[in-house]
């Protein structure tokens, strides 16, 4: 087959008495690294793209807010832009996913798509409060600023923070908690404000957790309970 | 210490890869045959000769379901397996820290 190794085709039991081990440790980690991020989720370079898309969204919204009196909630222009990001961020994520579990099945998986579909699900958690809000007469300043902003922080990461809990994912842990923190910040800062305080948030734990998830695709460990959840 | 001590089994080009491959997989999870040869880039009959040699030695499990183009092989990596590879990257730690 053109392109592919065929090294060691007649094998025996000694085919790797000419391996060095500074070859073998070197092969070994080359190997570590591919491997982790053949079946990565969350690869650094999708975190730079979610950063950069987090930014542009979130900054449309605050800009579109600033200094308005009363506050009347984002512009259409700014809605728009954010539907679309999120839509590419979506379209993206499915990709890498499909790559990182094509041919992968088992109880892992299994487990990785029920999680998934919890989360997901947590994502109409902060819609539905903001629709009941909008139903007892709340102020925009609640309906469209302070809970679309602040809830799908609090909501969609206290769900992360418990799955990160149960998976003892640290990285995932301490990114789930900074997000909550930040939701819990933005409900406080105004309309507004909760705005630039969620953007600031995602921004960090998005960055934040790229580099924490960095340093094992550089650097991977001999141990070998490296898991796709990274 | 020599290179004697490392396990032969793993201590193959090919097979390193291949286990160094499944063992970053949750415990318990497989992978398809395809999948595994499209990212080692091994040829069919060289992966199978190799993953037989680790299957014998109770590293990985194969399965296969249906007949013909239709088929589908999946390997695991068992604890027997996680544990060699374990051990393995051990013993050249101590090597390379010996040499």
């Amino acid at each position: 087959m053109q392109g592919t190794h065929d090294i060691d085709q007649t094998t025996t039991a000694n085919d790797g008495n000419g391996l060095d081990p500074r070859e073998a440790a070197r092969l070994l980690a080359e190997t570590k690294r591919d491997a982790q991020r053949q079946f990565s989720l969350s690869p650094p370079w999708i975190s730079a793209v979610m950063g950069a898309v987090i930014l542009l969204g979130y900054a449309a919204l605050w800009l579109s807010t600033r200094g308005q009196h009363p506050y009347s909630g984002p512009s259409a222009g700014a809605i728009v832009l954010v539907y679309v990001a999120v839509a590419v961020s979506i379209a993206v994520s499915v990709k890498v996913y499909q790559r990182a579990t094509a041919g992968v099945s088992g109880p892992a998986l299994r487990k990785q798509k029920v999680e998934g579909a919890a989360i997901a699900l947590s994502y109409i958690g902060s819609p539905l409060i903001q629709g009941a809000m909008y139903h007892y007469h709340a102020s925009h300043t609640i309906v469209y600023g302070v809970i679309p902003a602040a809830g799908p922080l609090i909501i969609v990461g206290t769900t992360v923070l418990g799955v990160a809990a149960s998976n003892g994912n640290r990285p995932q842990f301490i990114t789930a908690l900074a997000v909550v923190t930040g939701g819990i910040v933005a409900l406080f800062v105004g309309p507004s404000g909760a705005w630039l305080a969620a953007g600031i948030t995602l921004f960090i734990a998005v960055v934040g957790y790229a580099a924490m998830t960095r340093g094992r695709f550089l650097h991977p460990q001999g141990g070998t309970d490296e898991h796709r959840h990274a | 210490m020599s290179t004697d001590t490392l396990d032969a089994v793993i201590h193959a080009p090919a097979r390193l890869r291949i286990v160094a491959t499944l063992a970053a997989l949750p415990d318990g999870d497989s992978l398809s045959f395809t999948r595994l040869q499209d990212i080692l880039d091994l040829t069919p009959g060289n992966l199978i000769t190799h993953l037989r040699k680790l299957e014998d030695a109770g590293y990985l499990v194969s399965e296969t379901t249906g007949n013909g183009r239709a088929s589908h092989t999946t390997i695991t990596l068992t604890r027997q397996g996680r544990t060699a590879l374990d051990a393995y990257t051990k013993t050249l730690r101590e090597l390379l820290g010996g040499l």
